[in-house]
């Protein structure tokens, strides 16, 4: 979505609220999240999730939010973070899983190669993680 | 092993620690995807009218959704932008759509 189409989004969507309706903002932050191989107990940084776009939205959804609270469409309540993980296998299937879900995002080959050498560990209980911290926000529609 | 996303129920309780009690309000979720954080908060609204414009994963969202929500979710293949609104709502969700 287009910087000017996602405040007219918020407009739109703050008309479809009752007054003193609540609009929950969930969005990553403009940062590539990174991957770790678990082995037990110990967590190993592998890399990151590139974008081909660089990120580049979630710092416009940052900023159309704010300009939608500058125009008065909303009043900024409450603004925090939680980790979402998503857990797999293996790098392949975290990697098919994002073809799915995420549709420009990348892992590079190096990225790749060095979570299978670890995922050859013997340890037995091992998994590939993904950890993004995302923001989520509550905003008050103004009338 | 399938892959998991957020096991650890992160994101539910974010979403209703920052939401509050949705018992009884109608909500408008924009970008709701295939359902997966629809399905997680929908028993307890009076109704919830999900929107994506992906007519894939509202395809996918309309298999999964069970019975016992027939009655209070509906989703549309349709962008906020498009969306012509019964409604007027009490919470309106932006899931990682914005």
């Amino acid at each position: 979505m287009e910087p000017k189409s996602m405040v007219h989004a918020l407009e739109k969507t703050g008309a479809l609220l009752r007054k003193n309706g609540r609009l929950i903002d969930i969005h990553p932050p403009p940062e590539p999240p990174p991957i770790y191989v678990r082995l037990g107990a110990e967590r190993h940084l592998v890399g990151w999730v590139r974008e081909t776009d660089d990120y580049i939205e979630y710092a416009q959804a940052d900023a159309a939010l704010t300009e939608a609270a500058a125009r008065s469409l909303y009043t900024w309540q409450k603004r925090g973070t939680f980790a979402f993980v998503t857990h797999a296998d293996t790098i392949t299937e975290l990697q098919a899983h994002l073809a799915e879900t995420w549709n420009d995002a990348i892992i590079d080959d190096r990225v790749i190669q060095r979570a299978e050498e670890l995922m050859a560990s013997v340890e037995p209980d091992k998994e590939v993680l993904l950890h993004e911290v995302v923001q989520i926000a509550r905003l008050i529609v103004r009338r | 092993m399938p892959v998991y996303q957020d096991p650890e129920d992160s994101e539910i309780t974010a979403l209703r620690k920052y939401a509050g009690d949705l018992t009884g309000k109608k909500v408008l979720e924009i970008g709701c995807g295939d359902g997966r954080l629809t399905f997680r908060y929908a028993a307890q609204t009076a109704l919830v009218h999900a929107i994506d414009p992906s007519a894939k994963a509202i395809a996918r969202a309309q298999k999964k959704l069970p019975g016992f929500l027939h009655n209070r979710l509906t989703f549309w293949a349709e962008g906020i932008e498009t969306f012509r609104a019964p409604e007027q709502y009490d919470v309106a969700l932006l899931s990682w759509s914005l």
